[in-house]
């Protein structure tokens, strides 16, 4: 089933991932957070399930002599601060072209999508409109009744008939080729070994539980407006626990509902998918790069509808790995650390994100 | 009324009938609509629609053995529980590599943390949502409900098997694992029904 | 050519006694609350939908009021006025019944008896030569549970919905969030208002159906018919075969809620996927019953003052019929992100991109019925020329959404917002415009200000555009809907949008005089005002037409091709 493939290409991705972050601003502070060498050594394995990869899937800059310096426990993990303009939607007053239009995207998928709007869907449609205008001005001037005092008799044209219901087929088989691509690319499965994430809606917040990765459970409530100013990051969009995910690996994210339909959606992945009670959805998404990526429930679940953001944290999977030791739990085929506490904040907003450990 | 008077008798007439029959045909619409509720149903059970599962007999599961080539795949457990349900509900294991035609058996850990005893019943679906009329279940736990004295735990079992066909179908390409997800609902009979004993 | 229809006239030939006999009167209460006349029931339906248009564009505003600046403004205050709490979820509540009200308010209340109550009365007997409906009674039925339904509606506004008085489940009304997610009556009421109001145009349907079908005037076969009468007649087909499902899917909500049921939940084998399956298939028809008979008076119009018969006749009444039943197979184009198949996306993507084509017909049938036209632009065609382009700007966004793959980015985003509102508010709106400044001479016998319809026109036409084109950017941006706060990010367009919306009202102050100055100072309408290019029955009639028309049938014969309804003589 390819799986050895799928892994040497995961592992491959891992360590693409962890030399990007290395020209990021953000891997600073993973050389500071590291983990225990056995962590940073199943770091890279994260997708590589119940055998150890080799040195090679290591982060370059992350030995694990270096690695193994800090120690598990409280304060190893920071939230990351988030970049102006990525994963987030920007305003007009920073830039008013950026606020016309998507987001800059951050996965492969979300990547084409954007290319298929901007380059085939946008221009057409455009087009079609500026026809129409165009053509309905041009009767204006053309056929109004001081230029055109005696109308014609016309009513049947089977050429110009066949031209305009031809037409558009065909421009919609020429849209229905990458679109049809695209939705099979949003379909590919997730490999055995992809981290899996669950989300959970609630009325009005969701709850992250990492299956293999010991017993974590992160409850994210949104920020009040003056936590999220304290901690810099956009109101309504700032939540108390994100979902840390690793980057530049496939990650099968799952999600389900405890009472109504709620809907996990981040615009900056191209990725939105319900979260119904009683039945469990799933896609794959593999997020390019570490950042903070901001969404909102996107399905109307009852008053606090509005105040439920999603935010995920995307890390090289090194400093991955260290969030989850920090939160007690273990990375897959690592015996279980010690049983972790689940964390389940009041519904007030609070401050300090890294509450767990 | 409209005085269409000298040809109303036949008119009246045939506009009942025209009427009638929208009529009708609006009642056969809002009967389709109910009926929709059944057919749903049975249309997911037969297709895998939306990651149903099939119910399989002893001779199907056998057959599946039989055609087994001894490839593998990956199976992970999910297991929730719906809002006012104050069970603890877990899969044994969070995952399992099995023969593909195999048969199977997972089992789920079940525990009534409240003080009252409470009936139970759990939905289901797998993902991805094409491997459902690939995923059989030969006995499950989730076919019937489930009681739980106050405190009681009990280890549930689910005896399935993946049908060795979903290597013929192109839409299981590349499928690496499927999720079997469970979620446990309060019952809807009454809370204060007699306590009956399942399990 | 034959000459058919002799004494036809009604206003020369036997003008006087028949005028007698045909202007005859009930007394008022018997002509309003018992009225039988199709007239009077459109114009009563007409009237409700501007009452109910002024209620559902003032929660408009204010919903835009409130979202102009980030945060909770009034929210509060509009949750102590309704007879709530004042706490914040109870203030985030009334939002969600702002959003509701308002959508089932503009859907069932305004668009729909407007168009199909309104217009369909006044005009499908005209048209087609028929003296009234064909279940007179039945009409008035109609009428009067319509008006209950409004009323069920407004009450629920006022009593317990769960987090706060009325029903705050969106026009939807998705389970388990209308189900177990709201307690109290309101939803309850909110429900039984559309089962009033279903009920009503289920009756509706039927009657229109028996009308066009039976009482046509001789020779005025199907083929002849105008494309206003096609497009009723597709509508009502779509009424009578989408709405039993609503019908249905309600009642199990209803049941659900009080009797225990489970069609829609899962502790009891249910499953609240299948209840947004039925609500598309009954939703994604009822957007083409709110937008058809636009098509229709567009064509009327459009092919009136170019002087002009319509380009394509049958490609148009086709092109109707083929929307119609598209629309029956692409529902859950609405449901992308609930959890489907790779297959089924598929499908759904391919069969939604489908309508475009009929559509597309449509749009550029009227262009060239204006193609070699002499047109006159009077504000009727105005209002249609606006509608033209504004549609297609609407009806291109589709395509977008159409992509199942990219609508994951846009479901649920102020992107769809913009699209709807598109179709719907300039393209339903606009049409309905269109059509009460063609025919309001008609209907009152007295003509409006062409002046006040055309700045009504301009200020409406830049207000929409303001509210509804920066939602575009604040879909693609990430701006969910049917959220009553933001992101400081999303301030600006939200801004513009309100500004947009205070043009829009400001430009209903002329809709109004115009009314006011017509009704009181407006110079008598001829029986056809608008000149040559009306062909269709209803303009050989005295403007208003007598109270009992047609009581000796119009004939159309074989010299009118289906451009062409008046009779020989006339």
């Amino acid at each position: 089933m390819g799986q050895r493939d799928t892994r040497m290409k995961n592992a491959f991705l891992a360590v693409i991932a962890a030399g990007l972050a290395a020209f990021m601003p953000l891997s600073a502070a993973a050389q500071d957070v590291a983990a225990p060498a056995a962590t940073a050594a199943d770091a890279g394995a994260v997708e590589g399930a119940q055998t150890a990869p080799g040195p090679e899937a290591l982060p370059g800059n992350l030995t694990p002599a270096e690695a193994g310096a800090a120690p598990a426990g409280e304060g190893v993990y920071t939230p990351m601060a988030p970049t102006k303009g990525k994963g987030m939607p920007t305003s007009y007053q920073d830039d008013p072209v950026k606020s016309l239009t998507f987001q800059d995207q951050y996965s492969a998928d979300g990547e084409y999508a954007l290319w298929m709007h901007d380059v085939i869907l946008l221009p057409v449609i455009t087009a079609i409109s500026l026809l129409v205008l165009g053509l309905l001005l041009y009767v204006v001037v053309r056929f109004n009744r001081r230029a055109n005092p005696v109308a014609s008799k016309t009513t049947h044209n089977t050429m110009i008939e066949v031209v305009w219901t031809i037409l558009p087929v065909i421009i919609l088989v020429i849209i229905a080729v990458p679109s049809i691509t695209l939705l099979a690319r949003q379909y590919e499965t997730p490999p055995a070994n992809a981290v899996t994430i669950k989300a959970t809606g609630y009325q009005w917040y969701w709850g992250y539980t990492y299956p293999d990765h010991g017993e974590i459970e992160v409850v994210s409530n949104m920020l009040d407006e003056a936590a999220a100013a304290k901690s810099g990051e956009p109101h309504q969009l700032a939540v108390d626990n994100r979902m840390v995910v690793p980057a530049g690996v496939p990650l099968r994210i799952q999600t389900t509902a405890s009472d109504v339909i709620h809907a996990f959606a981040v615009p900056s992945l191209w990725f939105k998918m319900d979260a119904v009670p009683g039945r469990l959805n799933e896609k794959m998404l593999t997020i390019k790069q570490p950042g903070v990526y901001y969404g909102q429930c996107s399905e109307l679940c009852g008053a606090r509808h509005g105040y439920m953001p999603i935010a995920i944290e995307a890390l090289p999977p090194a400093e991955f790995a260290a969030w989850v030791k920090a939160q007690g739990g273990s990375m897959p085929g690592e015996a279980a650390s010690e049983a972790a506490p689940a964390v389940r904040p009041a519904a007030d907003a609070v401050a300090a994100p890294a509450d767990a450990g | 009324m409209a005085s269409a008077a000298p040809a109303s008798e036949p008119l009246a007439r045939s506009n009942l009938r025209v009427g009638a029959l929208a009529f009708m045909g609006a009642l056969a619409m809002l009967g389709l609509g109910y009926a929709s509720v059944p057919l749903y149903r049975l249309f997911c059970q037969v297709t895998g629609f939306g990651g149903t599962t099939m119910v399989a007999s002893e001779s199907k599961a056998a057959a599946a053995a039989a055609a087994a080539t001894g490839q593998k795949i990956s199976i992970r457990f999910d297991a929730t529980s719906a809002m006012g349900m104050p069970w603890t509900f877990e899969p044994s294991q969070a995952t399992d590599t099995v023969t593909i035609g195999e048969r199977d058996i997972a089992t789920y850990v079940a525990r009534n943390d409240s003080d009252h005893t409470i009936t139970g019943v759990a939905t289901f679906n797998v993902t991805p949502e094409q491997a459902g009329k690939y995923f059989n279940k030969v006995q499950c736990f989730c076919f019937t409900e489930q009681t739980l004295a106050p405190g009681q735990e009990v280890t549930m079992p689910v005896l399935y098997f993946v049908d060795p066909a979903m290597l013929e179908d192109p839409n299981m390409e590349g499928v690496e694992q499927i999720t079997l997800s469970y979620t446990f609902h309060r019952a809807e009979a009454p809370q204060d029904a007699a306590p009956r004993s399942t399990n | 050519m034959a000459t058919t229809a002799e004494g036809f006239d009604i206003h020369q030939d036997h003008g006087h006694d028949a005028h007698d006999h045909a202007d005859h009167k009930p007394g008022f209460f018997a002509r309003w609350f018992m009225s039988t006349n199709h007239k009077d029931i459109g114009t009563m339906y007409l009237i409700f939908a501007i009452i109910a248009g002024i209620v559902g564009g003032a929660i408009s505003g204010i919903m835009r009021v409130e979202l102009q600046e980030p945060g909770i403004q009034y929210l509060q205050w509009w949750a102590e006025f309704m007879g709530g709490g004042s706490d914040l979820n109870t203030a985030l509540h009334m939002w969600n019944v702002f959003i509701t009200a308002h959508g089932l308010i503009m859907v069932f209340f305004m668009v729909m008896p407007a168009m199909i109550g309104g217009f369909g009365n006044w005009f499908v007997p005209l048209m087609i030569g028929a003296p009234d409906m064909a279940f007179p009674r039945m009409n008035n039925v109609s009428f009067w549970l319509t008006v209950a339904g409004f009323v069920s509606l407004l009450f629920s506004l006022f009593v317990p919905g769960g987090t706060g008085p009325g029903a705050g489940t969106g026009w939807t009304v998705y389970a388990p969030l209308s189900t177990s997610g709201s307690v109290g009556p309101a939803v309850d009421f909110a429900i039984f208002s559309l089962h009033l109001a279903g009920a009503g145009s289920i009756l509706g349907a039927t009657n229109f159906i028996t009308t066009i079908f039976n009482m046509r005037a001789p020779g005025m076969t199907l083929h002849k018919m105008p494309l206003f009468v096609w497009s009723v007649l597709v509508t009502a087909f779509l009424l009578l075969l989408a709405l039993p499902v609503l019908a249905a899917a309600i009642t199990m909500l209803l049941t659900d809620r009080n009797f225990g049921t489970t069609f829609f939940n899962p502790a009891g084998g249910g499953d609240p996927v299948l209840y947004q399956h039925l609500f598309w298939f009954f939703g994604h028809p009822e957007v083409y019953i709110m937008i058809l008979p636009g098509f229709g008076m567009i064509s009327q119009i459009v092919a009136t003052f170019s002087k002009k018969p319509v380009f394509g006749y049958l490609g148009m009444a086709y092109a109707m019929v083929a929307i119609g039943v598209v629309g029956f197979i692409v529902w859950a184009h609405h449901m992308y992100t609930v959890g489907l198949d790779v297959n089924t996306k598929m499908y759904f993507t391919a069969a939604t991109m489908v309508i475009a084509v009929p559509t597309g017909v449509k749009i550029f049938s009227w262009i060239a019925t204006m193609w070699g036209g002499s047109i006159s632009f009077k504000s009727p065609m105005v209002w249609s020329m606006g509608f033209i382009f504004l549609f297609t700007v609407g009806g291109v966004t589709g395509v977008v959404l159409a992509n199942g793959g990219i609508d994951d980015n846009l479901h649920d985003t102020y992107y769809v917002v913009a699209h709807f509102h598109y179709v719907l508010s300039m393209g339903a709106v606009f049409s309905m415009f269109a059509g009460f400044y063609y025919w309001f001479p008609k209907m009152s016998g007295r003509m409006h200000s062409e002046l006040l319809s055309h700045l009504h026109f301009w200020t409406f036409f830049v207000g929409v555009n303001v509210i509804f084109f920066p939602q575009h950017f604040l879909g693609m941006q990430g701006m969910p809907r049917r959220y009553p706060d933001y992101a400081e990010a999303f301030h600006f367009w939200h801004q513009i949008s309100s500004y947009g919306y205070y043009i829009m009202a400001g430009s209903m102050i002329f809709f109004f005089v115009n009314i006011l100055y017509a009704l009181m100072a407006g110079k008598k309408a001829e029986a056809n005002p608008w000149g040559e290019g009306a062909t269709t029955l209803e303009w050989t009639l005295p403007s208003p037409p007598p109270y009992h028309q047609f009581e000796t049938l119009p004939v159309i014969t074989d010299a009118h091709d289906y451009h062409d309804h008046r009779p020989a003589t006339a």
